[in-house]
Order: structure tokens, then sequence, then C-alpha cells
């Protein structure tokens, strides 16, 4: 019998308590009220009376009771599940989360259809946490993972193909794919998709990477057959920013993918080889694509172009020195933020909350959010460190690098380290498919964290003609 | 969490299929530090912005709080150096702020506040703190979030004198051009004035705008332009003063040298590489010019040989000690003079010694603005020293007002070789040869020294006509620039204002 049978025919289950869990999402849930409370006060004093003129203490009473009640709910049926999985990572999204609803009922309403951004953004939320629960306390086994590495990786290729293909244009980079009434970014799904295929592939060819290896003048190189799918890799990446003009969803692949080689192979050489074709595929990129040029020339100088090209850019930073150490308080920063010019910077629900969020939380907001993503970095690192073989300790490292990465790329981008690119903040910025994908990466981080989990499958039920004979159970 | 890492260091060892490899724990402690570096990376990148970048970023004119501000708050009254309103708010019929302005005059310097147009002058460089934006201390600024009305509009009182301003503009009168006046002491303006002028009150006026503006941008004689400190011009001969403090400074020449090939090239000219510097003016004598005989008779050839002499690098170098290259720090944005085009391998930029001969008597690829040789003439007045130009006397606001001290901004030249300049200048206004070329800028009761200058601008329109200097010569209180473009000769238009300014400087200060 399969844990998954078990579990349904009820015979093991003994529900099992999770007290710091608890602790932790009772902070969460005083931080986020008290945060609705500070936005409706100073949503009156903006309109030019009194504090919470509104007639309710709340931003969004409703809105709140519904996503810190869907926080302990999912608080519930882990315990109930009785698995014994991080208890850390749940409270993480839930105040990302938290504050991502905030943020989104402080913006201007009218920014998306349906039923406004904040209203729109809770159910995303509570999609996400339902999702991230729901793998969490449900998946047991692996191999489903494991096994269909190949069938994954097609699949991938297969969505990429299709956005290439059939994908339309948001602000220039064909991002967006609709398959009847639901649109989506593919890219989303897609990291979810390359660090299970990666987690496949680099743990059954783990030994051979690290033992072997062609030389190539005074260059130690990976043994030629697998540098295949680090060519391929860099190709998919520079097709990415090519075809979709995406910059970001590439550099998050090729960033995650190296640092995956690195923890496979603990070999810093691989990653150099991998920056050196970075930074040339970089430099001819900058030649011959306008639209990465446009944002290389941004990073450099985004003040000499600041009413034309640079205006996002410019006006961002503004935002954040506006902020300072302590920020203006949340719904004070500027009234027109997240409009249209003048004063509002285009697209901010979506690629520049971390800019919004400097301006009202401050300097001490950015260092919390940050802290708050490494908080996710570190657990998932450590999951990895303690999981029962190669596959899940490089899968649980992936998806915590996929959040991690993302978060700074997008974070430095933000903040003018990096070129701006336009991917989401993990769990922070407005958008369905980036919830759910990483409510998925989430939850899939939380059910590796099992400790009580059933061991891998044996070495025998493994395919591919690769097989680790000095491999065993221990 | 410490049964975690004790459970994950011996999970790793025991891990199943590691066998002899090393595990991949040290790999994931390693991205572990790396992340933790990067996100430490984003920290200082926030801290850079919000900490190091705050102030000068949130107080800009460009930030989209400071312009959102300035649409609906009662700005602060900017007054002259009296107390003489220069700009003041009303509300109109809708209870609406609105700005108005004192006189046209003040348009080059004081600028706009305009709710179609956005500001300009001291209104955009000033714009946080008469909207109250940015309060006086900062600590105040750290807890405005706490109070219920967190703006603080500063008044401003300048350095300007309302009365010296109205009479740089009717002494400019139709002609296009500038008059730039400050204290030498401590770098003071009291006048900057632009022509042609605007009404402001006009731009300030939801109603009236429009057609005020489209009229001024129509204006083919600029009147936006604020001359006084964006305008460039060739200066002709009062760059001789930047030559000589060039000289003297590098130890290239003294106030006694004297050039023996000087007298005769005065008639036939000075072939310099096959090219021929002449001065218009030729004035017969064998005897060869020291630094005073040549300033006072705007001597081309001497000075061209004085630079030549002093070489390329060092003219430059002495340039940019006074402000030249880049734009000068000021309250309002300013050009940046230049002593030529550069690009050049001849020392300096310069590309040739025909460019470097003509530069140093004020033609060829120089351009400067007339704030740039206001300050020319207000080192050689000050001993030497330069002290930082400014236009702000006080801001005053809730919390108190703060004053603006005056500032030494660049040491030039050793007080006696200023005084050596200043000599010469006094000739070139009260020398029986200088009189010829500074005529009308001489007052009564008043010992003014200064240059100057005709920039012959190519082609057959007139030059620009130019007077720098200042006065008492003796003990210079008041440091002057002016320049009218086209306006002839320097003797014909330029010394005339100027000593009608000086004039209206001395009743001003009851000397």
């Amino acid at each position: 019998m399969t844990a998954v049978t078990r579990a349904i025919a009820g015979t093991r289950i003994r529900p099992r308590l999770r007290g710091r869990e608890l602790g932790l999402l009772a902070v969460v849930a005083v931080t986020v009220a008290i945060g609705s409370v500070s936005l409706a006060a100073t949503r009156g004093l903006v309109a030019g009376s009194a504090p919470f003129n509104g007639g309710t203490f709340f931003a969004d009473q409703l809105a709140l009771v519904a996503y810190l009640g869907m926080l302990f709910v999912a608080h519930l049926v882990f315990v109930l599940s009785g698995r014994r999985t991080d208890q850390v990572l749940l409270p993480t999204v839930g105040l990302l989360g938290g504050i991502s609803l905030l943020l989104m009922e402080r913006l201007p309403q009218g920014l998306v259809g349906g039923l406004g951004l904040g209203r729109n953004q809770l159910l995303w939320l509570l999609a996400s946490i339902a999702l991230m629960t729901a793998i969490g306390a449900i998946v047991r086994s692996d191999a489903w993972l494991r096994l269909y590495k190949y069938t994954w990786a097609a699949l991938g290729v297969g969505l990429l193909l299709l956005t290439f293909a059939f994908g339309h244009d948001v602000n220039g980079q064909r991002l967006a794919l609709s398959i009847g009434p639901l649109t989506g970014q593919p890219s989303e799904l897609l990291k979810v998709i390359l660090v299970v295929f990666l987690a496949g592939y680099l743990s059954e060819n783990r030994p051979l990477l690290m033992d072997e290896s062609s030389n190539l003048g005074p260059l130690r190189l990976p043994p030629l057959p697998y540098l295949a799918p680090m060519i391929a890799m860099w190709a998919i990446a520079l097709s990415i920013v090519v075809v979709q003009g995406d910059l970001g969803a590439a550099l998050l692949f090729f960033a995650v993918f190296l640092i995956l080689l690195y923890v496979a192979t603990a070999r810093a050489s691989f990653v150099a080889l991998g920056m050196v074709a970075f930074v040339a595929g970089g430099i001819v990129l900058y030649q011959a694509v306008p639209h990465v040029r446009v944002r290389v020339d941004i990073w450099l100088d985004p003040f000499a172009t600041a009413s034309t090209s640079g205006y996002q850019v410019v006006q961002a930073l503004h935002a954040f020195a506006r902020g300072g150490i302590l920020g203006t308080g949340l719904g004070a920063g500027l009234p027109a933020v997240g409009g249209l010019p003048p004063g509002g910077i285009p697209a901010l629900h979506t690629d520049f909350p971390f800019a919004a969020l400097g301006e009202e939380l401050g300097l001490v907001g950015i260092m919390a959010i940050l802290g708050l993503y490494l908080v996710v970095i570190e657990r998932g690192l450590r999951i990895a460190a303690s999981a029962a073989d190669d596959f899940r300790a490089i899968l649980a490292a992936g998806l915590s690098l996929v959040i991690g990465v993302q978060a700074f790329i997008i974070a430095a981008g933000n903040l003018k380290l990096i070129p701006l690119t336009g991917i989401t903040l993990p769990f922070i910025s407005y958008g369905g498919s980036s919830l759910l994908a990483n409510g998925v990466v989430m939850g899939l981080l939380i059910a590796l964290s099992d400790r009580g989990v059933e061991p891998p499958p044996a070495p025998g039920a493994r395919r591919g003609r690769f097989r680790l004979r000095d491999r065993g159970i221990a | 969490m410490t049964d975690d890492r004790a459970r994950g260091g011996t999970a790793l060892g025991n891990a199943p299929g590691v066998g002899k490899r090393p595990g991949i724990g040290t790999a994931l402690g390693r991205v572990a530090v790396a992340l933790t570096v990067a996100f430490g990376g984003l920290a200082a990148g926030a801290g850079y912005w919000q900490v190091a970048r705050s102030a000068d970023l949130s107080s800009s004119p460009d930030d989209a709080a400071v312009i959102a501000a300035g649409r609906h708050i009662v700005r602060g009254e900017i007054t002259d150096r009296d107390g003489t309103r220069l700009a003041w708010t009303v509300k109109d019929s809708n209870g609406e702020p609105q700005r108005k302005y004192l006189s046209p005059s003040l348009s080059g310097v004081v600028g706009y506040a305009s709710p179609v147009y956005g500001t300009a002058g001291l209104e955009r460089a000033y714009q946080a703190e008469l909207t109250g934006i940015t309060p006086a201390d900062p600590v105040q600024d750290l807890v405005k979030k706490f109070r219920a009305d967190p703006s603080d509009p500063q008044a401003i009182r300048t350095t300007l004198v309302a009365k010296l301003q109205q009479a740089a503009v009717t002494a400019l009168g139709k002609d296009r051009g500038a008059v730039v006046m400050l204290d030498p002491r401590t770098g003071e303006v009291l006048a900057l004035a632009s022509t042609p002028v605007f009404d402001a009150s006009a731009l300030a006026d939801p109603q009236a705008a429009k057609a005020a503006m489209a009229g001024l941008q129509a204006n083919p004689d600029l009147p936006l332009l604020p001359r006084a400190t964006q305008g460039r011009y060739v200066p002709g001969s009062v760059f001789k003063i930047v030559t000589a403090i060039a000289g003297l400074g590098s130890g290239a020449i003294d106030s006694t040298t004297t050039f023996p090939e000087q007298p005769a090239a005065e008639k036939k000219g000075l072939l310099v590489d096959g090219f021929r510097i002449t001065d218009g003016h030729p004035v017969t004598t064998a005897k060869p010019l020291d630094l005073v005989g040549a300033t006072e008779q705007s001597s081309n050839i001497w000075f061209a040989l004085a630079g030549l002499r002093t070489g390329g690098d060092a003219l430059a170098a002495w340039a940019q000690k006074l402000g030249f290259g880049d734009p000068i720090p000021f309250d309002l944005a300013t050009a940046a003079s230049q002593v030529t085009g550069g690009g050049g391998d001849f020392g300096g930029g310069f590309s040739d010694a025909v460019e470097l001969a003509n530069a140093a008597y004020g033609q060829a690829e120089t351009v400067v603005t007339p704030l740039q040789m206001a300050l020319v003439a207000s080192t050689i007045a000050d001993g030497g020293v330069l002290m930082h130009p400014h236009l702000v006397e006080s801001f005053s606001g809730k919390a108190g007002t703060k004053a603006v001290d005056p500032e030494v901004w660049r040491q030039i030249l050793p007080a006696g070789l200023a005084q050596d300049i200043n000599l010469a200048m006094q000739q070139a206004v009260n020398g029986t040869l200088g009189r010829q070329f500074t005529t009308g800028s001489q007052v009564k009761g008043l010992r003014v020294a200064g240059k100057s200058g005709t920039a012959e601008l190519g082609g057959t329109g007139e030059p620009n006509s130019w007077f720098i200097g200042f006065a008492p010569a003796g003990d210079p209180q008041i440091a002057i620039a002016v320049v009218v473009e086209q306006g002839g000769r320097g003797a014909e238009r330029a010394a005339p204002i100027a000593g009608q300014m000086l004039a209206a400087w001395k009743a001003w200060a009851g000397r």
C-alpha cells in the first residue's frame, strides 16, 4: 500500500499538533491586521477627513477575514494530515501574501478588470494557498516526478513552442498564452517543470558529471555528452530572449540551472563556464536585439531618458527615495502611485510592487521582505540538505531557488542593480499565473520536507541507461 | 531549529547513493552563503536609494510627489534681501492657490510656478522647500508621517535686490542680454537679469497660461532662456582676464613680462603657424607692453603670446579652477563654459597653436556664460578667492529660520597676483587709452576696475558687447558681468550699462 492509499483509507492518520506554525501564524495574523488598520486610518487622512472615515477599522474587513481564515484552515489541514513537514514556510508565505493583499487594496482598483485589484488578488491568493496546502498535505510519493522527467521536459519544450507560436504580446514581450478563456504566463509553469527535469537529470547523472571530464587545453570540461543539456539550456534561454523578449524568465532559468549544476557536481569550473557562455550570449544579444539594448541602456543611465524610456525606472527610484528609512506608511505614498503619468509607475502592480513597498514601508519594510525571502531560501536549502536522496535534495534546492532567485532578479531590477526585467515578485506581485505556480512550488517543498516520508523508490524502479549501480537504500 | 540542523548534518552523510563522492551538503552551504550575500547586496542597494540618495531625489523638482504637492499647496513667499515680496500666492475665484510675481524683470531668476507648465527658476529649484515637502529640520522630516499636516511650506529670502534687478532690465532695454551682479566677498548674487523678460504671473494663471506660453514659445528672441546662467557667448577680450589668471598663476608670466616681437606685430599682425593675428585697434608704441599696458590697450597680440607661453594645458587647467568645463554648482541650472571644444592633442584639448593663441584673447572655440565671467571678475575682486555663488539668504518655516552661510569655493590666486590684475583692470577703465574701450563704465565717486570685450561672431552681424568688472577697486564690494547680444563694441553698449548698474548699486548701498 502506498502512503496515498493509506491516507485515503484513513487508517494511519493521526493528527499532529504544529505549535511553531500556529505561533508564527498568530504573529502573521496580528501583523497583517495591524497593516489593515493602518491602511484604513491613512485612507481617511489622505481623503482629507478624519481617520477611519469609512466607518470601519480595517481596510477591507471581508478580505482580511477570508485571507487569515484561509491561513488557519491551511494550518488545520496540515495538522489533520499528521505529517511531520516544515512549519515555517506557511507563515512566511502567509506574511508575503498578506503584504501583497494590503498593497493591492491600496493601489487604484481600476488597474485591472473583474472585481478590482484587491479582490482579484485575494481570490488568486486563496487559490494559491489552497493549492500549496493540498500538495503539501497529500503528495507523499515523488515517483510521478522522478520517473517521467523526459516527459516533463517534452511538456516544457512543447509549452515553450506553443508560446513562441501562439503567445501574444504584453508590453512588447510575448509573455501570455491564451487557451480558450484562460490566459496565463507559461514561463511561470515552465520554471516548475524545469526544476523537476533538472532534479531528475542531474541526480541520475551526478556521478558521471562529477568523476569524468574531458580536457580542452587547460580547461576541465564536463564529459562532452553531458555538455549537451548545458548547451540546450543556454540555447533555450537565448531563444526565450530573442523570440519572446522575456529577459527575466531567461535569466531566472539560466541562473537556477547553473546553481543546480553546481549543487549536483560541486564543480565551480562548470559555473564559470556557464557564466562565460552567459556573458558571451549577453554581448551578442545586446548587439543584435534592440529590446535588450534598450533595457541595458536604461539600466546604465535611466536619468538620461527620465521622461521617456527611463521613466518607469526613475519613478521607482524616486519612490524608494521618498520612502526613506521608515516609509510614508501604508496608503500614504504618492496618491497617483500605480496610476498613469504623471507620477505613477506604469505596471506597478506587476513589475514594481517592491518600489511601492519601498515608498510606503521604507527601508525597514524592504529589509523585512528581503528577510522573508531569505527564510524561504534557507528553509528550502535545509530541506535539501536533509533530503533522503539526491533527487529530492536537488528538487528541494531548485524549488526554493526559483522563488529566491526570481525575487532577487526583480528586486535588483527595481533597485537598478541589474537591468530591469518584467518578472513577478513571488507572492507579492499581482497575477494568477505567478501565484498559482508559486503555490505549487511551495506545496512541493513542504511535501518534500516530510521527515516521516516513505523512502525513495528502489534503483530498480528507475528507467534510463545511466542507472546508478553503486546506490542502495540505506 | 537545532534538531533540524543536526538531522541535516547526519542525513547527508548517510544519504543513499552518495557513496565516496562528497555529499551535496557542502555545495548547498556555499549556495546558501552566496544567496545571503546577494540579498545583502539588495539591502545595500535599497539603503543607497533610501538613505544616501533619499534627500536628493525626494526633494528634486522632478519628483512626482514634489510636482503633485506644487499643484494644491500654498507655496511659501519669495522675497528679496530687503524683504520686498518677489513672489506670493493668492486664492483665485475657485479657491485654488495662484502665484503672483512682483515684476517681469525677475522672470529669468525667480521663474514661474504654473498649474499647466510646471515650474522654472527658483520656483523649480526650491519646489520641495516652497511646498514644504522637505522641512528644514531632518528630525521633523523623519517624524512627519505621524503628524496630521506633514507639509511645512517655507518662505525664501533671496540675496537679490529687486531695485537692481529692475534697473538691469531697464538698462538692457530692448536688447537681448544679461547682467550678473554679485558680492565678491560672500558670493551673494544681487542681480541676475536676462532679457527679453516675460510675465510669469500670466503663466501662473490657469486661464491665461496657454496663450501666454504659446506667445513665448513662438518668440524668436527666446525669452524663456535664462541667459545669465544658461546663455553661452563668445567672450572676446573679457576672456583676457582668464588668460592673465592662468599666466600669472602658473608662473609662465608676471606683471612685468613683455614680448619683444609685440610692438612690430601690432602693425603687421602676429604670424602663428601661418595664421595672422591682428589687433582691430592698433596702437603704435615702440615700447613693448607689460600686463597693465596690454590690458589697458586690450592687445590681442600680447595676450596671444602670453597664452602661447602659458600653454594649452595650463590655460585649460586654470580655466577649470575658475569653473569652466562643468555646469557651475548654483541654485539654478547652469550651462558649462568652455575654453576649447576639446579633442585636440596640442595640450588641454586645443587642436593647435592657432586655436590656443586665438582662445587666449577670447575667440576660437571659447564660449562662456555671463555667470562664469562674473565669477572671474569676482575672483580678482576678492583677492584671488572664489566664493560659492548663491541666491538664497535663508529659509523660514515652522521650525524657524535656516540661514545659508557664505562658503569659499576655491582659492585661485595669491592675493598679490590678484592685485596685479586688479591694477591692470583699474587702468583699463581709468587710463587714458583704456577709457576709449570702456567709455561709460566710470561712476562718479566710485573707482571702477574692469575689462570690456567685443566678441566677433563671424559673418556680418554686430559683435557681442561685453563688460566685466568690480568696484570700489580698492575695496571691492560688487562684481559685475554684462553681455548684450550683438550690441556692438564693448564701449558702445555693455560698458555704459555696467556704469549705470554700478551707480545704482552705489545708491542702493548708500555710498
